[in-house]
């Protein structure tokens, strides 16, 4: 009990003005973080568990991991464009490894005319894949693709702070785990610390208009049922909000672009448990605790159906994927010219083709 | 643990929902005619009708005793 009696004798007032003094004391705060204020959104600690819930149900979780699988392929093919060698990469938010699996794909290059190409995985020296959950992290390491590729798995305690050297790495990779991070503005610029100069960062998040159907039916149903409505589905980062935040962490030649991914499913309950099998269940801080009401959820199939269903029965849910390769400044890197420097009028030329 | 035989809770509420298609319809098309202008009970006929074909499923065993 000695944190009572301390209290205690620190709230006996002496004389009026040490009271004073004393009782402010508390309240000081010795270290100010720098920059902004840091917005608390998401529950870290409910995340984690949601993830380790998720990956300890191997069938499930496996069966639902074809957004990441399709987001890390659609990731590491940005990287065909990127002719170097990258002796020490970074995935960064890794969830089962997907990037990994993704990298080690045979005849990656798209291209009709490439009929033949290596693995990407043979460019990579070394890749490093963190995330804060273990369960989710390990859960694909006896498979096969792990021996094609040097890959080292490090669980993190909190993933909003990067655990490395600065100027480390070649390349830090990043697939569908951003949109969890509470402080983006931060954690992009500690990538761009780890990274070495001239190497880029290319990262993909759930981002926009994603699940807005869900977010939509969500909202009717709980105004009509309960008169309010609490958050089920996370404030997204916008494309525009991407370019901005990228260029405040300061990276070079930004390249920003958008993917719709559309899933359809049998019902808003198939939805719903594949998004809980990805570990993508809601973790919003000031949400609602528990599961929705069963009257809501009777009432958000039906709102669903009727706005956005399928013709043949199905119900569409948008991923709506934000792709971003940022690169950290380096000697030697393309400049863009000075605004106003152009000789040549554009419209000249677009008129011209006409 | 075998996912055939095992079925969770939601995937029976999911087998009684699909056979109220009617009732859904009708709450879906109350709510979707206005749905800039929504407020708590404004279908609640609707939603009613639909629970009720939705317990009936749900509860077999109460209602054919």
């Amino acid at each position: 009990m000695s944190w009572g009696k301390s209290s205690l004798t620190r709230l006996a007032p002496r004389s009026s003005n040490q009271f004073v003094a004393e009782a402010a004391a508390p309240r000081r705060f010795y270290a100010v973080a720098s920059g902004a204020t840091r917005f608390q959104v998401f529950n870290r600690r409910a995340k984690w568990l949601q993830k380790e819930r998720a990956a300890s149900n191997l069938e499930e979780s496996r069966i639902a991991d074809y957004l990441k699988d399709e987001a890390a392929i659609r990731l590491t093919e940005r990287l065909l464009d990127i002719r170097r060698h990258f002796p020490r990469a970074l995935d960064l938010g890794a969830n089962s490894c997907n990037v990994a699996k993704a990298l080690v794909r045979e005849n990656p290059d798209p291209d009709p005319d490439v009929t033949e190409s290596p693995p990407l995985s043979t460019r990579i020296g070394e890749l490093i894949a963190t995330d804060s959950s273990e369960a989710r992290l390990y859960r694909d390491a006896d498979q096969e693709f792990n021996d094609k590729i040097s890959l080292t798995r490090q669980v993190v305690d909190d993933e909003e702070t990067i655990p490395f050297e600065p100027e480390s790495f070649d390349l830090v990779l990043s697939s569908l785990s951003l949109h969890w991070i509470n402080d983006l503005p931060g954690v992009l610029s500690q990538i761009n610390s780890i990274l070495k100069p001239d190497c880029p960062f290319i990262g993909a998040m759930l981002g926009g208009d994603t699940l807005y159907e869900l977010r939509t039916s969500l909202q009717l149903a709980e105004q009509e049922r309960r008169g309010g409505m609490s958050p089920h589905v996370s404030p997204l980062a916008d494309v525009r909000d991407v370019g901005g935040l990228l260029q405040k962490a300061g990276f070079k030649m930004l390249t920003v672009d958008v993917d719709d991914i559309i899933v359809d499913y049998p019902d808003t309950f198939a939805l719903m448990q594949d998004l809980q099998a990805m570990g993508e269940s809601n973790a919003i801080l000031n949400r609602e605790m528990g599961p929705i009401q069963r009257d809501v959820l009777l009432a958000n199939d039906a709102i669903y159906r009727s706005l956005h269903g399928n013709p043949d029965g199905s119900i569409p849910a948008t991923f709506r994927i934000i792709y971003m390769i940022g690169w950290r400044e380096g000697e030697d890197q393309p400049q863009p010219l000075a605004r106003g420097s152009g000789q040549t009028n554009l419209k000249d030329i677009l008129e011209k083709k006409e | 643990m075998n996912p055939q035989t095992t079925r969770r809770p939601i995937q029976k509420v999911s087998t009684a929902v699909a056979q109220c298609a009617v009732e859904a319809t009708a709450y879906g098309k109350c709510i979707v005619a206005d749905y800039n202008d929504v407020t708590k009970d404004k279908c609640a006929r609707e939603f009613l009708r639909l629970k009720d074909c939705y317990l009936v499923r749900y509860y077999p065993v109460f209602f054919t005793l």
